[in-house]
C-alpha cells in the first residue's frame, strides 16, 4: 500500500476524531466538565433525519431535505440538543464538584440513548445519507472516497475557524479568559451563562457534523453510534492535555493515525488486537506526559 | 393425635409435584419481548405461534392442545435464567430460547438443569446445543460454518471465482463460524486462492485501512467473503462498493433481507445464503404460502429468513413428541436424535447424539442486482461439515 493511501486514511479518520475530541475539549475548558453526553448527542442527530418508528425500516424524514438544508438543520439540532442540556441539566451543577458534574452528565447520555430508544428500537436502521459522497476521487495518485477528503477538509476549516473565532473575536477572547480563570472572568464583566452557552451550542453543532460524516459513511442509524468516538474523543482530550483546545485536535489526529498504521502494518493475527495496541500507546504517553502532549497554561501542577 | 398425623401424612401425598401435569402441553418462551434480541426472537416466535396454531387447529398435540407461556428475558443474560426457571415453573414441557447462544444460554441451562428440553429459536452458533448447554438442548437454525462453506462451493463451481479475500468482523462467534466454514471449504475447491485476508470491528467508523490493503492487491479478488453482521456489514459493504471495488460480495445469512439496502442504493454483485426467500419467489411453492400466511397474522412479509426456525422448530419438536406418545423429555430427545434427514418446510433437518444443530442443509442463494434481491440458486454442500472442524 502506498505511503500517501495510508497517510490519507490517517488524517480521514483522524479527523474524525479530532473533531470529537474538539467538541468534549470546548465545553471542559469553560466548565472543567467532561460531557459523556457528547456521543449520545452524536446519535440524537442522525435520528433526528428520521421519522419515529420502531419498524426494521427507517422512515426518512428531514433526511431527504438537499444538502443544504440538510446540514444546517442537523448542525441546528445538534446545537439545540446540547443547549437544552445545559439549560435543563449542567446550570444547576454549576457549583458542584466535577465529579458530581461527570455524573450528571453519564446520566444525561443515558436518558438521551433511552429515549432514542424508545422512539426507535434499539436494531440498528439502515439510511442513505448524502449518496453523492460515496464517490471515489484521486488525489495525488491516492484514491480516496469524496467523504474521507471532505472530513478532512469540513475538520480543517472548523479549526481554523474555531482559532480566528478565539482570537479574533470579542467573544472568543470572553470563552479564553472564562477558560482560565471563570471566577475572575466574571469578576471582570465576562457574562458566564452566555459564554457557556455558546460552548455549548458549538460543541453540539460539532456533534451534528460528526453524526453526518458518521451517517453518511456507514450507512446506518444506531443509538450506540456515539460511544465509540465519544471514548476516542475523550482519550484524545486526555492525552492532548486537559482543557488545552490544539492538544485535543493533535492528539484526536495522532489517536486516527495509529490505529490506522497499525491496522495497515500489524501481521494479520495481531490485526484483531489493534486496539490494544493504541490504548498501550495512550498509556505510555500518560505514564511519561501526565499534563497531556499540550497543556494548557494554569493546567500544570505546582508544587 | 397420632390418627390426625396419619391422616395428615396421607393427605400430603394428594399433593402432586406442580411440574409434570400430563393434561396440558405447554410450550415456554422464555425469549426477549423487549431489548434489541426482541428485534430478532420476536419474528421467530410468531412464526413459532403460527405452526402451535396450525397443529391446534388440526386437532391439538397427543389430542391437547397446545398452551403457550412467556417470560421477558429483556436482553438481559441474568434476567435469561430468570425467565427460564419462570416459564418451567408455568408448566413448560418445552423452553424456547433467545436467538443467540450468549443470550439464549441462561435460560437454556436453567430448563437443562431442570431436566426440561430447550431449543435456541435460531441461535447459529455450534455451542448452542449439546456443547454448550447440554445434552437436552436443540438449536433450530443451521450453523454459521455451513452458511461460509455453501457461499465458497457454490461461487467456485457456480459463478467459477478462483481468487478469494476474506474479511472478518471479529464481534460475534457468528462471524467467526461463517469463516471456519469458509476456511474448511477453500482447501477443497483445488483452484480457489486465498489472496488476501483482514478484520476489522463491527463498531469501526471506518474500514479505509482494510481497503487499501484490498487496493493494493494486483488485481481485484474474483470474490470477498464478507463474515460479518448488522450493523458493520452494512458499513463495510457501503465502503468497499465506495471505493470502486467490484467484486462479488459473499455474506452469511445474517445480512439476509432487504430492509437495510437503503444505505447501499443499487447494489449490485451481493449474495447471501437463506432458508428460504421472503421474497416471494421461493421455488417451493408452500414457502411463499408461509411467507403470505405470515404477512397476514403479523401485518408485515418476514423480514429476514430468520423467522423461518421458528417455524421449523415447533414442527420438528411435535413431531418427536408424536412419535415418542409423550412429552418427556428423555424420550422426545431420543425421537429427534432419530431423525435424518426429517422432510420440513424448510429443507431436510438431521440431528444426532453427537450434534444437535445443522452441519449440511438446502439454502437458497439471494442474489442481489440494482438494488433487487431474489433467489438466484439453490445450494447443499457436498458434505457434512464435521464437528472438529466445528469446534476450532
Amino acid at each position: 500500500m502506498s505511503a500517501l493511501q495510508i497517510m490519507f486514511d490517517a488524517l480521514s479518520l483522524g479527523s474524525l476524531y479530532a473533531l470529537g475530541a474538539l467538541g468534549i475539549a470546548l465545553i471542559f475548558g469553560v466548565m472543567r466538565l467532561v460531557n459523556f453526553a457528547h456521543g449520545d448527542v452524536i446519535a440524537f442527530c442522525v435520528f433526528a433525519l428520521l421519522w419515529p418508528s420502531v419498524d426494521a425500516i427507517a422512515i426518512v424524514f428531514a433526511g431527504n431535505l438537499p444538502w443544504f438544508l440538510l446540514i444546517p438543520f442537523v448542525l441546528v439540532m445538534g446545537a439545540g440538543l446540547s443547549v437544552l442540556c445545559e439549560f435543563v441539566v449542567f446550570r444547576r451543577f454549576r457549583n458542584t464538584n466535577p465529579a458530581t458534574m461527570m455524573i450528571a452528565s453519564f446520566a444525561l447520555g443515558f436518558v438521551i440513548r433511552y429515549f432514542l430508544l424508545m422512539l426507535f428500537s434499539s436494531r440498528p436502521k439502515s439510511i442513505s445519507l448524502l449518496p453523492e459522497l460515496s464517490q471515489p476521487v484521486t488525489v495525488l495518485g491516492a484514491r480516496i472516497p469524496l467523504l474521507q477528503l471532505i472530513t478532512i477538509l469540513v475538520t480543517v476549516g472548523v479549526l481554523v475557524g474555531l482559532t480566528v473565532f478565539l482570537r479574533r473575536t470579542r467573544f472568543g477572547l470572553e470563552m479564553r479568559a472564562a477558560a482560565e480563570n471563570f471566577t475572575m472572568a466574571r469578576m471582570l464583566g465576562v457574562r458566564a451563562n452566555r459564554v457557556i452557552m455558546v460552548a455549548f451550542a458549538l460543541s453540539g453543532a460539532l456533534a451534528g457534523a460528526i453524526a453526518l460524516i458518521l451517517g453518511s459513511q456507514t450507512g446506518t442509524a444506531n443509538i450506540v453510534m456515539g460511544a465509540n468516538v465519544m471514548l476516542m474523543a475523550f482519550i484524545a482530550t486526555v492525552i492532548g492535555g486537559m482543557g488545552s483546545l490544539a492538544g485535543a485536535v493533535l492528539a484526536g489526529f495522532l489517536l486516527g493515525a495509529s490505529a490506522t498504521l497499525l491496522q495497515a502494518l500489524l501481521p494479520p493475527e495481531a490485526r484483531a488486537f489493534r486496539d490494544a495496541f493504541v490504548y498501550g500507546a495512550v498509556i505510555l504517553v500518560l505514564i511519561f506526559r501526565p499534563q497531556g502532549i499540550l497543556s494548557a497554561r494554569g493546567m500544570k501542577e505546582r508544587v | 393425635m397420632k390418627k390426625l398425623m396419619t391422616m395428615l401424612a396421607a393427605t400430603t401425598c394428594l399433593a402432586g409435584p406442580a411440574l409434570a401435569d400430563d393434561e396440558r402441553i405447554v410450550v415456554g418462551f422464555a425469549t426477549a419481548q423487549t431489548g434489541f434480541m426482541q428485534g430478532y426472537d420476536k419474528p421467530a416466535e410468531d412464526a413459532a405461534m403460527i405452526r402451535i396454531k396450525e397443529i391446534n387447529e388440526a386437532g391439538g398435540l397427543l389430542g391437547k392442545q397446545i398452551e403457550v407461556v412467556t417470560a421477558d428475558t429483556k436482553t438481559d443474560m441474568a434476567e435469561g435464567a430468570k425467565a427460564g426457571l419462570s416459564v418451567v415453573d408455568q408448566g413448560a414441557d418445552l423452553v424456547v430460547v433467545s436467538c443467540d447462544y450468549d443470550f439464549g444460554a441462561p435460560a437454556a441451562l436453567a430448563a437443562e438443569s431442570l431436566g426440561v428440553i430447550s431449543f435456541f429459536i435460531c441461535a447459529e452458533s455450534v455451542k448452542a446445543g449439546i456443547q454448550g448447554v447440554g445434552p437436552n438442548s436443540f438449536s433450530a437454525s443451521v450453523l454459521a460454518a455451513v452458511q461460509g462453506a455453501t457461499m465458497a462451493e457454490w461461487s467456485y463451481k457456480q459463478k467459477n471465482a478462483r481468487t478469494y479475500y476474506r474479511l472478518l468482523d471479529t464481534w460475534t462467534e457468528y462471524n467467526k463460524g461463517i469463516c471456519d466454514g469458509f476456511d474448511w471449504m477453500l482447501p477443497q475447491l483445488p483452484e480457489a486462492k486465498l489472496v488476501g485476508e483482514d478484520t476489522f470491528l463491527n463498531e469501526d467508523a471506518s474500514i479505509a485501512a482494510q481497503i487499501s490493503r484490498i487496493k493494493a492487491l494486483p488485481e481485484e479478488p474474483d470474490a470477498i467473503m464478507l463474515c460479518s453482521m448488522m450493523p458493520g456489514f452494512v458499513s463495510a459493504v457501503k465502503q468497499i462498493r465506495a471505493a470502486g471495488i467490484n467484486s462479488m460480495l459473499l455474506n452469511g445469512s445474517g445480512a439476509d433481507g432487504s430492509y437495510w439496502m437503503s444505505a447501499v442504493p443499487d447494489l449490485s454483485n451481493f449474495f447471501v445464503p437463506a432458508q428460504g426467500s421472503v421474497f416471494g419467489d421461493d421455488p417451493n411453492p408452500d414457502v411463499n404460502a408461509f411467507v403470505k400466511k405470515y404477512e397476514e397474522t403479523t401485518g408485515a412479509p418476514p423480514a429476514t429468513q430468520y423467522t423461518f426456525p421458528g417455524y421449523v422448530m415447533i414442527d420438528v419438536w411435535a413431531k418427536a413428541v408424536e412419535r415418542a406418545g409423550t412429552t418427556e423429555t428423555a424420550a422426545v430427545v431420543a425421537e429427534l436424535e432419530k431423525m435424518n434427514a426429517e422432510p420440513t418446510l424448510f429443507g431436510p433437518r438431521t440431528f444426532t447424539p453427537e450434534l444437535h444443530h445443522q452441519n449440511k442443509a438446502e439454502y437458497r442463494i439471494i442474489g442481489t442486482e440494482n438494488g433487487k434481491p431474489a433467489v438466484v440458486d439453490s445450494w447443499t454442500i457436498s458434505e457434512p461439515i464435521p464437528l472438529e472442524a466445528l469446534m476450532k
